[in-house]
């Protein structure tokens, strides 16, 4: 079972292979949606998240309901929105590619050699920032709302969607797990 | 001195010293900081986003949290639109949904 655990000032983080799995997946896609495609992808092709995170459909576009939940506008103003977007979009991007960039770099330690095992001396904040940006860009393919969690319950296990919903939760469970730590 | 100030019913010093600061609150902090709620980010979350950028108590940052919730938003900060505007960018970078506007008050 995935773990975060601190000794003093140093966290880490205990994950099976399938979870290592699960988590790189999420971050190279989502690293991808954000417009950084140039790295080895751990993921198939035929991977399910690959498919909620609509990477095969269609071309990267601002207008991605996911890159408008992570890169929202700032004004309502639409004309103050694409000024802002205009001098500062880039940097929020880069904030987000690189955090998710070094959460990759550690989980690739451990899908590289397939085994289960511990991510050391991470960085609190990277990680949960980039838990934060994972369960955002989910939440917006599963359109989850007030309701979602009694919807999952109430899903049979057999629903391909069940799994994705339960990947949702658990990155949350582990997002929380890791605050208690701070 | 002090019962001129306070004591005099045409308003005075007292109003006019309010009307000041009022302008000056008008012209010099216009713009304010608003987070909205969703239903993704986590509570504690929020509250450690709030800590970290805005340097807030942990008392500070649950009742701004608790107030986004309950309310759908709230104001967490007001000042120079350059100053908003990078508090906004902050807050996107970690994920909440942070916009700004000209504080219709006063």
């Amino acid at each position: 079972m995935s773990n975060f655990e601190r000794t003093g000032d140093l966290f880490s983080l205990d994950l099976t292979i399938d979870e290592a799995h699960i988590l790189i997946n999420l971050v190279e896609q989502l690293l991808e949606l954000l417009g950084e495609g140039d790295f080895f992808h751990h993921y198939d092709a035929d991977d399910p998240f690959a498919a909620l995170m609509s990477m095969q459909q269609e071309v990267v576009t601002p207008d991605d309901p996911v890159l408008m939940r992570l890169l929202p506008n700032a004004y309502a103003d639409p004309e103050a929105a694409s000024d802002f977007r205009r001098f500062t979009e880039s940097t929020i991007r880069s904030h987000k590619q690189r955090i998710l960039r070094e959460v990759r770099t550690h989980l690739a330690i451990l899908v590289d050699d397939e085994k289960s095992g511990t991510v050391p001396d991470l960085d609190a904040d990277t990680w949960l920032v980039a838990l934060n940006d994972l369960r955002l860009a989910l939440s917006v393919r599963l359109e989850i709302d007030e309701e979602s969690f009694e919807l999952f319950e109430s899903l049979p296990d057999e629903d391909p969607q069940k799994s994705i919903y339960a990947v949702y939760y658990w990155l949350g469970w582990l997002q929380e797990n890791l605050l208690h730590l701070l | 001195m002090n019962e001129e100030k306070s004591g005099s019913s045409f308003g005075g010093v007292d109003t006019l010293t309010d009307i000041d600061a009022a302008l000056h609150e008008l012209l010099d902090r216009p713009w304010t900081c608003i987070v909205w709620d969703d239903p993704v980010n986590l509570m504690s979350y929020v509250v450690f986003v709030f800590k970290k950028i805005f340097g807030f108590s942990q008392e500070r940052a649950h009742e701004l949290m608790l107030l986004v919730h309950n309310e759908g938003r709230a104001v967490v900060a007001s000042g120079s639109r350059e100053e908003m505007e990078r508090y906004v960018q902050r807050l996107h970078e970690h994920g909440l949904w942070a916009t700004l506007q000209r504080d219709d008050k006063i």
